[in-house]
């Protein structure tokens, strides 16, 4: 798994905002000492409650090996007051996400910000843990 | 002078991803902002949320709305749209929207079951929490469900509406009639209990009873059994603010009835969306705990 070459987190991530609310313990299924930044091609995208999910697929830059990887962001409502529709994301944008990887080990996480490649924009994702205002 | 704002600015703004990102047991920072930029997000003359002063002032809200008969009213006015932005506040600490009169959580009388088993429940990091699997937010917990809360008064049939925007989008009566709860076998446990309602001059009173086993009423996971009563005291000192207090009276689960309560901002000119819990929750399989 080191092959996914997490980031790690030494700075900020722009403009933190406080968390958005979620209806499950954060603490309880991700594990924020293990902060994840990567980047691939939108596979779905799942606008809806409690929480809009989106999922990518990852190349492994060393082995070549491609893992999909699924996205909890907050939901609909908060998104849309953050800057995104439902629309945003499409099947085959390139993304790049950070966030937190979930405790249970698998190729699923909490985003926290999007920065979608083909216009640049940095989305928050209403995270629970925090995220980062438009920019 | 500019650019050294900017950098003190990310400085914080790193600070506190990271001082939200190492809470522990309880998911939620105790002092979150509102949703959405509500106006008198904080009562009238509360310190400001984060204090300091980058603070805006904020605008005096206007008095409290009310009815031809005089008494509060704790919904829209006629004619405007607008909602409660629950989701924040506990049952105990004082620290904002809590209110100043609450008790800490090691002053809370427990009995030694019920001790145990909240400790158990932070331990594991809230893991357990029915709400997660989006089952109803009985008694406080509805008040600090996020994502939006109504209440609608229909005088003509003598009841208010408690109308839960998330969570499983469930609803609540209040009786407002004068009806005596039922007893005996006519009494059947549920997530809201059964709930009538008085006005003490310009406070809801609220008795409820009548509660199942199945949540947890309150976002921290204080235990309860079949015997839980509560009390609830509601009012809108002002246009922006509702008060929330509850008492607490379980005497299989505590030696005695413990209150907590919390401030509710109004976000006004705007109705929450739909939202179910239940509509796509991939959460539960991944709520592990510690490890």
């Amino acid at each position: 798994m080191k092959a996914f070459k997490y980031a790690l987190a030494v700075a900020g991530f722009g403009l933190a905002v406080a968390p958005a609310v979620a209806h499950h313990s954060f603490a309880a299924e991700y594990d924020s000492t293990k902060p994840l930044k990567l980047t691939g091609a939108i596979t779905r995208v799942e606008w809806s409650n409690p929480h809009v999910y989106f999922y990518i697929d990852v190349k492994d830059a060393e082995t070549g090996r491609v893992a999909n990887w699924a996205f909890e962001m907050g939901a609909p409502a908060v998104l849309q007051k953050r800057g995104w529709n439902r629309s945003t994301m499409q099947i085959g944008d390139v993304v790049t996400v950070e966030g937190t990887r979930a405790k249970d080990g698998g190729t699923h996480g909490n985003a926290r910000n999007v920065v979608l490649a083909n216009n640049g924009q940095k989305l928050g994702a209403g995270s629970s843990e925090g995220d980062a205002k438009q920019q | 002078m500019r650019n050294n704002s900017n950098v003190w600015g990310g400085i914080f703004a790193s600070l506190l991803v990271f001082s939200v990102a190492g809470l522990g047991q309880n998911q939620l920072p105790p002092v979150p902002a509102p949703l959405s930029g509500a106006p008198g997000a904080a009562p009238a003359g509360a310190p400001a949320r984060g204090g300091g002063r980058a603070a805006a002032p904020k605008k005096p809200s206007t008095p409290t709305p009310r009815w031809p008969d005089g008494h509060p009213m704790l919904g829209p006015t006629p004619g405007k749209l607008g909602y409660w932005d629950s989701g924040f506040g506990g049952m105990t600490g004082k620290r904002a929207p809590n209110l100043p009169t609450n008790i800490e959580t090691s002053e809370v009388p427990f009995m030694p079951w019920s001790k145990a088993l909240y400790q158990e429940r932070q331990k594991t990091q809230q893991r357990s929490d029915p709400h997660a699997r989006c089952l109803a937010p009985g008694g406080p917990r509805q008040f600090h469900t996020p994502y939006g809360l109504m209440l609608y008064e229909i005088p003509e049939q003598k009841r208010i509406f408690v109308i839960s925007g998330g969570g499983p989008r469930s609803w609540r009566i209040i009786y407002m009639d004068g009806r005596p709860h039922p007893s005996g076998n006519d009494l059947n446990p549920s997530y809201f209990g059964h709930s009538t309602g008085k006005w003490d001059g310009d406070t809801l009173v609220v008795d409820t009873v009548g509660f199942n086993e199945k949540f947890w009423f309150a976002r921290a996971g204080f235990p309860h059994t079949d015997a839980l009563h509560i009390i609830e005291h509601i009012s809108r000192p002002d246009y922006n603010t509702l008060k929330y207090e509850a008492t607490i009276d379980d005497p299989k689960a505590y030696t005695a009835p413990w209150s907590g309560g919390y401030t509710i901002p109004w976000v006004e000119g705007e109705d929450f969306e739909e939202y179910f819990c239940q509509d796509n929750n991939r959460d539960a399989e991944h709520l592990i705990g510690p490890q």
